[in-house]
């Protein structure tokens, strides 16, 4: 007996040694349950601080592009109101009953947006890209809502702590939304390679969907996180796998990742009306 | 000296993650400069604490960076085969307790200590990080450039070190 102990004393490193591997490991296999965790939000306030005293003296660096990024964008929305006042007007003419309008109204003011900043922005690793932004539940931020750029679409918020929240962009393969090309119905899903954080891919797009170089791809809008026709970016490239009855497509992306700072989380108040009746169809 | 750990603890910390995180060179070359504070940690210290110690710089690394369990396994094991390769490096016949660094390794003997260990982590971290994407030249691009990079940048460290610290 007494051997036995003094045995386990001397190779005691050993089975310190495996508890140690068997407790990185379990953490490395169930990575993503942990993300959407509580016990890791209390950290995530104190990460988020971290972080932002060195998105303060990055956000300065960053200001130029995104100066010229907003100019960009205000000189297409721009054109878009012009489009629309037009069109508004032509429309006014024609009489419509009221009643009509107003109930796709409801539709439409579904989405909200809640501004944020980004603190942390990582996006180095494969497979394993968060964003950190610097607003959380008492902003009234949750789970599951889509975040946008100015540019275009960032990703899904994961995990909210009262001051801040985690994000996963759509530069990390475990969040792959589905994006279709615009003024078609043919979707595919996006996913990224990890390479380069310029440009994504679009898998499992019908070999038949007829597209060109340079169409813009836009979210399908059949999940609750994002509405139809966010702007994901433009076909650059196609390519297809020997046997697959699939194609993919190379993706350049709107949103530019390195420099991200100002982004828009969208809220969905019609999401649990919808999230309700799709739980009610399945149950039948 | 346990506090003079300690600040190299926190400052490791914010080196990688401020820093060193965000660098990668030619799109391969990452570098793991938080794994100076294992190679830093006395040579007579209990091996248990070492592997402790070297557990809870991965696990703060990966809190941070969203990538939790994947440096914390890579320090669990270098911390454990730590004690092996300093009998290899290290001249046994010293009996006091010292830091290894070039002065109380031989010149040659630190850097093959700082490259063995770097090696091992280098090549764990990125084998099991692969398991996510799979792409055999790139990992091997990526094993070698952040092998580098991590290497000369201890270095330096140590070189830092050596012209500052000495009295």
């Amino acid at each position: 007996m007494r051997n036995l102990v003094l045995f386990i004393l001397k190779n005691i490193h050993w089975l310190l040694f495996s508890l140690l591997a068997f407790c990185s490991f379990y953490l490395l296999i169930y990575n993503n349950e942990f993300q959407r965790s509580k016990y890791l939000s209390a950290f995530q306030e104190m990460a988020g601080k971290v972080y932002m005293v060195s998105n303060s003296v990055e956000s300065y660096m960053n200001l130029k592009t995104i100066n010229s990024d907003l100019m960009q964008r205000i000189a297409v929305l721009e054109h878009e109101v012009r489009d629309y006042k037009k069109e508004v007007e032509t429309l006014s003419e024609l009489v419509y009953p009221m009643d009509a309008r107003k109930h796709e109204s409801v539709y439409l003011n579904a989405f909200d947006f809640i501004q944020a900043q980004v603190v942390n922005n990582q996006i180095s690793r494969m497979g394993n890209n968060y964003i950190t932004l610097n607003k959380g539940a008492l902003a009234g931020l949750k789970e599951d809502m889509g975040v946008l750029s100015s540019n275009g679409i960032v990703g899904v918020v994961v995990n909210v702590s009262p001051h801040f929240a985690r994000v996963i962009p759509i530069l990390n393969p475990k969040y792959q939304p589905s994006c279709k090309i615009k003024g078609t119905d043919y979707f595919g899903t996006l996913s990224w390679d990890g390479k380069d954080s310029r440009y994504i891919s679009l898998k499992e797009v019908p070999q038949h969907a007829d597209f060109n170089i340079g169409d813009t791809i836009i979210t399908s809008g059949f999940s609750t996180i994002f509405p139809e026709g966010v702007l994901v970016g433009t076909v650059e490239d196609t390519f297809k796998k020997k046997g697959d009855n699939y194609n993919s497509l190379k993706i350049r992306l709107f949103t530019n990742f390195s420099a991200l700072s100002e982004v828009l989380i969208v809220t969905n108040a019609a999401k649990e009306e919808q999230l309700n009746i799709e739980k009610g169809e399945n149950d039948e | 000296m346990a506090i003079w750990q300690f600040l190299l603890f926190i400052l490791l910390v914010l080196l990688q993650v401020w820093l060193f995180n965000n660098i990668h060179v030619f799109g391969v070359a990452t570098s793991f400069v938080y794994l100076d504070f294992t190679l830093r940690l006395p040579v007579k210290m209990n091996r248990n604490i070492v592997l402790v110690l070297s557990a809870l710089m991965g696990l703060v690394i990966d809190l941070f960076g969203s990538t939790l369990g994947l440096n914390m396994s890579v320090m669990v094991i270098v911390g454990f085969l730590r004690f092996y390769l300093l009998k290899l490096f290290a001249s046994r016949d010293i009996y006091e307790d010292y830091v290894p660094s070039f002065q109380t390794l031989a010149n040659f003997m630190f850097v093959r200590y700082v490259g063995t260990m770097t090696l091992i982590h280098v090549v764990i971290l990125h084998l099991i990080e692969s398991f996510t994407l799979f792409d055999p030249l790139r990992l091997i691009l990526r094993i070698l450039g952040s092998f580098i990079l991590t290497v000369l940048l201890i270095c330096a460290i140590e070189s830092i070190n050596v012209k500052g610290f000495k009295e």
